[in-house]
């Protein structure tokens, strides 16, 4: 059942081809993907939570984004010359991408998820250079060579962990399994099992866009078809991030946690400054977006490292609510890229005229982490969890990362809102007075120990 | 055989013709492949994904790398962005790390664990050291090869993972790096990574 809820995706984009009149093809791809949306509901029970919450999350957004897609087809996305820029290769990636995704939520060993998160990078390589344009290339070309080299060094981290648990004494077929490796932590070599999973963290997480490995992360986001971009964004990082959880909770296990949580922790940190630096001096609307996915992963990340139930839910919470956030904000910047045929932000005023510029609005507050929107109580849990932690200087430079990556999106949402003068104003003194609120926070946070 | 090894990946990373750069890698990968047989033809399902593997990354990219550079004059020079002593500054790096790697007492017990962090390190300088397209594309096949000795190496029990790995990697790279060159010949006939360049900040 696990093989066809994975396959349904892929299949359906296949079954949809035989359809010839244009119009029933559209009806038939709409039935269809919201069929194979719907089979991982068949696996509540036969696989673990934390799989089922990441499968309904790929599988709802795969849906949302089949959907706006076919709608959305009558922009001219292909522009190039390239052999994959055609309507019916684009759909048939986009379900070799949603079937990846699915076998890396559903997989029951390191093996299987790591063969998912390779077979989205043959998916997606090609849909971040859907339009030929030569941006789009260097995007992709980028994308290929930098998460290559991080699957590579996966793998390599899976191989290791696969030694730790041969001389544990498993056998080869459940030697990556993480339920066999979870069940058999009494006796493994802790240097090797620490050095497996730091590996396999450094390789997931350069598929997940954390700094200092997220170089191709804001251009592949922002030059692939926007309906890919949300996915992507909203749910290619989660995946990655799942991955990381997997392997923390083995780590845990294996005695080397503490370890493990430390860096994530630090790339999270990392990731939200830098991140959050960057996003104040961005132009183009998606870029924008694409740096707020590397703050929002450095977020989750962030909370895992703190650890604990308040963290690990933090994170949850977090990759819940920034999937369908950022999901909805690249999917109003393509409706407004096809109204105004830029994303730049200084061409974008006065959006609020448009139907993309009201829906880019709601999007962009939430994603900024305003109440009463679910990335607001995330990263509410997430301090309170850091602050459990007694985590002081990452939760420090995390909240200044925060503030800066709020500001940016809130100037973002001015600038580009023009027209409505008095929200603009009331976001204005808002952001204003959440900065302040949240510098002071991190102030405090910083002073606490020293004052102790 | 270390010898030859230690030739094959100086000469991807100080040689700068593409035909003699690709003959290196076609040497060095033909090696690994040799080294892997014996744990790599284990089972029926391992021998079928190294057999796969071996097909393309010895036979499908060297022959679409040269078939780039055979049709594209100005693809022939793999253009470094280092001079000459940089680049045997970097070999000589990677042949030290690669002989600490062996002195490390978990690797002590692995005589192959040198060759495998020598051609991964080789294969890393090369996406370092050349601004061409090819040269990037070679040296993520020779990365990926040295990942698989050393998976070999640490896990001789595993042989069906690594060979899946080490199949799918070559299938990804090989497949998206040669339709992207292609598609990139219409804006860049050089395949000059600086033209990559405009996507910043």
């Amino acid at each position: 059942m696990i093989g066809f809820a994975v396959a349904a995706p892929l299949v359906s984009a296949f079954i949809v081809m035989l359809f010839r009149p244009l119009g029933v093809r559209r009806v038939a791809r709409v039935v269809l993907t919201s069929l194979a949306a719907a089979v991982p509901l068949t696996l509540i029970g036969a696989v673990d939570r934390l799989s089922l919450i990441f499968a309904g999350l790929v599988s709802v957004l795969g849906l949302l984004t089949t959907i706006f897609s076919t709608g959305l087809f009558s922009i001219d996305w292909g522009v190039g010359e390239v052999l994959w820029a055609r309507k019916s290769v684009y759909f048939l990636l986009l379900g070799t991408f949603w079937s990846a995704m699915l076998l890396v939520v559903l997989a029951s060993n390191f093996g299987l998820l790591w063969f998912g998160i390779s077979a989205t990078t043959l998916a997606t390589a090609f849909l971040v250079g859907f339009s030929g344009e030569r941006t789009a290339l260097e995007a992709a070309w980028k994308y290929l060579v930098l998460c290559s080299v991080g699957i590579g060094i996966a793998l390599l981290g899976i191989v290791l962990l696969g030694r730790v648990s041969l001389a544990a004494g498993l056998d080869s077929s459940h030697a990556l399994a993480w339920n066999a490796i979870i069940a058999q932590h009494g006796a493994v070599g802790a240097p090797l099992a620490r050095l497996a999973t730091a590996i396999m963290l450094v390789g997931f997480a350069t598929k997940a866009g954390l700094v200092p490995m997220h170089a191709w992360l804001p251009d592949a986001h922002s030059k692939a078809p926007a309906p890919i971009s949300g996915l992507l964004s909203g749910v290619l990082v989660s995946c990655s991030l799942y991955a990381i959880i997997r392997t923390s909770t083995v780590a845990t296990a294996l005695g080397v946690g503490d370890t493990f949580g430390t860096l994530v922790m630090w790339f999270g940190a990392a990731s939200i400054a830098v991140a959050g630096a960057l996003m104040l001096v961005q132009r183009d609307l998606k870029r924008l977006l694409a740096y707020s996915t590397v703050e929002h992963a450095g977020i989750v990340a962030l909370a895992l490292g703190f650890g604990g139930s308040l963290g690990t839910f933090a994170a949850l919470l977090h990759v819940a609510a920034h999937a369908f956030s950022k999901s909805s904000a690249f999917f109003s910047a393509g409706l407004v890229q096809s109204e105004r045929g830029t994303t730049e932000l200084s061409a974008l005023r006065g959006l609020w005229n448009s139907v993309g510029g009201r829906f880019l609005l709601g999007a962009m507050i939430a994603l900024s982490g305003m109440p009463p929107f679910g990335l607001f109580v995330s990263e509410m849990l997430v301090v309170a969890a850091g602050v459990a932690a007694h985590q002081w200087v990452a939760l420090a430079v995390g909240t200044v990362g925060i503030v800066m990556a709020f500001s940016a999106l809130t100037r973002a949402t001015i600038e580009i809102e023009g027209g409505l003068v008095r929200i603009g104003v009331r976001l204005s003194r808002l952001s204003i007075a959440a900065a302040a609120a949240a510098l002071s926070g991190a102030v405090a946070v910083v002073a606490v120990p020293w004052i102790r | 055989m270390d010898l030859v090894i230690f030739a094959a990946g100086a000469t991807l990373v100080l040689n700068s013709r593409t035909s003699q750069v690709v003959a290196a890698y076609v040497i060095l990968t033909g090696l690994v492949s040799l080294i892997v047989a014996p744990s790599a033809l284990a089972t029926p399902l391992s021998q079928a994904l190294f057999v796969l593997a071996f097909v393309l990354k010895l036979v499908a990219a060297p022959i679409g790398i040269w078939s780039f550079a055979f049709r594209n004059p100005a693809a022939r020079d793999l253009h470094p962005a280092v001079s000459l002593p940089w680049r045997l500054i970097a070999v000589l790096v990677a042949a030290a790390l690669a002989a600490g790697v062996v002195r490390a007492p978990e690797f002590m017990m692995m005589p192959m664990a040198g060759p495998a962090a020598y051609t991964a390190l080789c294969g890393f300088a090369m996406l370092l050291i050349h601004r061409n397209l090819l040269a990037q594309l070679i040296g993520l096949l020779a990365l990926g090869s040295g990942l698989t000795l050393g998976s070999a190496v640490l896990a001789p029990g595993l042989p069906e993972a690594i060979e899946f790995g080490a199949a799918f990697d070559a299938l990804v790279v090989t497949f998206i790096g040669l339709a992207l060159v292609r598609a990139f010949l219409a804006h860049n006939p050089l395949l000059d990574v600086e033209s990559l360049r405009s996507l910043r900040g």
